[in-house]
């Protein structure tokens, strides 16, 4: 079951295959789109909507069977949509404007200044001389410290912009590098480690994040109260275990190649001395740090933009020449995030906007008409989760479907309570399930140490892990505490 | 290559859930005749909001999202719903509404009834339509379960105990 590292062959045959390969999905690819554009289109459904899910369905389908890279994949879905007069220009690029993409991108930024400036270097180290024994220990201490941090921020967003540049410096600290396949995976490992652990905290706390506060309040018209004790009494039996157990999972599923490191506390000791005191970059960049970290904990109460304080970091960071111009220039990899994050994010929002997300939810919950509680429970919830591929925004897909898949559950005769709790918490945890399943998991995606098959694959295998536990430990539980 | 069952899969699934509809849609009105209908309507949308005096405020919103026909679906299965609207938190609310179903095909009405916003309760006016729709008349009626704003002013919201009826003119109608 877990992901292999990839074997080694010659490049003629690795070309060889690797060009049919790609012939073949590539050409599954167009099938597919083709037709799903010609297939009659479903009663209830408009033309335009049918044809942007053919064209969105296939983006991400060529992505999922790696026929092209996300990037090439948004970039041929825009202009298929535009093209063909589906989307016009404006709803297609609108995800450009967008607060939370634009927050993504800026963070990116931040984060290239907390290792420039050495200050990532020196968290790692002091890091790894507490929890560096092993690799396993360092992903602890990424779940340990997110899931603690949580409740103040209220953006997972926001605090993937401060939980990655560590997760970056402990990553670089142990000598792996994106570039180099016999590193590679214990940098990959600590990266999915930073998408599980966002995934999973964010279901802990109701302050975690912004989506929480939303399916409360949909959750109050159907006659649920949440508040943040009784959140947390609901989900801290369920979140804790997969905060617990996921490490050890994911290192099974992703082995990162180096387990024992019984020497890396003392060298990373040994380092931290020869550092020497902080370094004039260092204090700029941890200041702006501290004020931007503040600025996303208070952004609800004094009503501050989220996007706004990481502009003003990234100037303040730009200003004191703690980053250049040089630098920003060098971020390529950020221009294509930015690219296919926004595209996507469109696209999607667009799909939801032409009612085809509330029209399958609908017609898919419809049809458990009949069955008793407990299999509509579950498959609601998996059908729930399910749908989140098609889905660039967790809140959008609460805002879309949280409501109606409650109702059909209240309906089909589920507590109230539980299918509430068990869909809200799912809001958090399905957001592991792709790459771009939350504006939180691109900045890790785009560190470039794992590819696109393994975000995949190590998102679906997480996400039924998380979907288990909340299932089989999440559901007796709740019926214990809140039925 | 799991990945690409994971890929065939999940288009197949969601593929599935739009196919052939688990009631057989009946037939368009014929002339003169008089059907019910009922349903859900989600939709999402955007609403720019002006604050007048206190306790007071006025906006204009646009909405669009899928209606699902449900029980006796005199209707067909569902439309793709589209209203632009202005609610006053005293006057109440009006609206233009558009419903365009798979083939193209739009039925028109007007909205009244209370400001837009949780619980609040819409009335609508069926004034005509196109293709198989030309000349439909009818009422419906709503009420909005949640509307649910978040801080970059797009709204979100669930109508239900949608039910209305339409006919048919006796002369001149199109199928």
């Amino acid at each position: 079951m877990s992901v292999p590292p990839p074997a080694t062959v010659a490049p003629s045959v690795v070309a060889f295959h690797s060009g049919r390969r790609d012939l073949i999905t590539r050409g599954a690819t167009l099938a597919l789109a083709l037709g799903l554009w010609f297939a009659p289109i479903p009663e209830g459904l408009t033309a335009q909507a049918w044809h942007l899910f053919a064209i969105f369905a296939s983006a991400i389908f060529s992505v999922i069977v790696t026929a092209f890279p996300l990037l090439t994949a948004a970039l041929l879905a825009a202009a298929a949509a535009i093209l063909t007069g589906t989307l016009v220009p404006a709803k297609a690029f609108a995800g450009f404007a967008n607060g939370s993409v634009l927050l993504v991108v800026v963070a990116f930024l931040v984060a290239s200044s907390v290792v420039k400036s050495g200050l990532g270097r020196r968290i790692s180290f002091l890091v790894v001389s507490a929890f560096g024994r092993s690799t396993l220990g360092l992903a602890y201490s990424i779940f340990l410290t997110d899931a603690a941090i949580a409740p103040a921020f209220p953006s997972n967003t926001a605090r993937s912009g401060v939980l990655f540049p560590i997760v970056l410096s402990l990553a670089q600290g142990t000598g792996s590098s994106p570039e180099d396949e016999k590193t590679r995976r214990l940098g990959g490992y600590l990266m999915f480690c930073g998408i599980a652990s966002l995934a999973v905290s964010s279901a802990l706390w109701l302050t975690a994040t912004s989506v929480n506060p939303i399916g409360v309040e949909i959750a109050r018209q159907f006659g649920l109260k949440i508040s943040f004790g009784s959140w947390l009494v609901a989900a801290c039996v369920p979140a804790l275990a997969a905060v617990l157990l996921l490490p050890s999972v994911l290192y099974w599923l992703y082995p990162p190649g180096v387990s024992a490191t019984p020497d890396a506390p003392a060298a990373a000791r040994a380092a931290l001395r020869k550092m020497g005191p902080l370094s004039r970059d260092e204090k700029v960049v941890a200041v702006a740090f501290v004020l931007m970290v503040t600025g996303w904990i208070t952004a609800g109460t004094l009503k501050l933009d989220l996007t706004a304080v990481a502009f003003g970091g990234l100037g303040a960071l730009l200003a004191t020449s703690v980053l250049t111009l040089d630098d920003i220039a060098h971020e390529g990899g950020t221009l294509a995030t930015y690219l296919w994050l926004a595209v996507l994010f469109a696209m999607s929002g667009q799909l939801n906007e032409l009612g085809f997300m509330s029209y399958v939810g609908g017609r898919l919950s419809a049809a458990l008409a009949g069955v008793s509680w407990p299999a509509a429970y579950v498959a609601l919830l998996v059908l729930y989760v399910l749908m989140h591929y098609l889905f660039v925004s967790q809140s959008s897909q609460v805002l879309a479907l949280f409501g109606v898949f409650v109702d059909v559950g209240m309906r089909a005769g589920v507590p109230t309570p539980l299918m509430a709790f068990a869909l809200l918490f799912a809001s958090s945890y399905f957001s592991a399930i792709t790459p771009q399943g939350g504006s939180q998991n691109v900045i890790f995606v785009g560190s470039g140490y794992l590819t696109q098959g393994e975000l995949y694959k190590l998102g679906a295998l997480t996400t039924i892990f998380c979907l288990l536990v909340f299932l089989l430990i999440g559901t007796p539980w709740l019926f214990l505490v809140v039925h | 290559m799991p990945r690409s069952w994971l890929g065939v899969a999940l288009v197949l699934l969601f593929s599935t859930a739009c196919s052939g509809p688990t009631v057989e849609p009946r037939s368009a009105p014929a002339p003169g005749e008089t059907r019910t209908f009922e349903g859900t309507w989600s939709a999402s949308g955007s609403r720019q909001t002006l604050d007048l005096e206190p306790g007071h405020r006025a906006s204009i919103f646009s909405l669009s999202g899928s209606l699902l026909l449900t029980g006796e679906r005199g209707l067909g299965v569902g439309f793709q719903g589209n209203v632009i609207g202005f609610s006053d938190s005293k006057a109440g609310g009006t609206g233009q509404c558009v419903w365009t179903d798979d083939r193209g095909d739009k039925v028109f009405s007007q909205l009244r009834g209370e400001s837009l916003g949780t619980g609040s309760h819409v009335t609508g006016t069926i004034t005509g339509g196109t293709g198989r729709y030309a000349g439909l008349t009818g009422e419906y009626e709503l009420h909005w379960q949640y509307v649910i704003e978040t801080d970059d002013g797009t709204i979100s919201g669930r109508a239900v105990g949608l039910k209305g009826r339409v006919t048919m003119p006796a002369a001149g109608a199109r199928q």
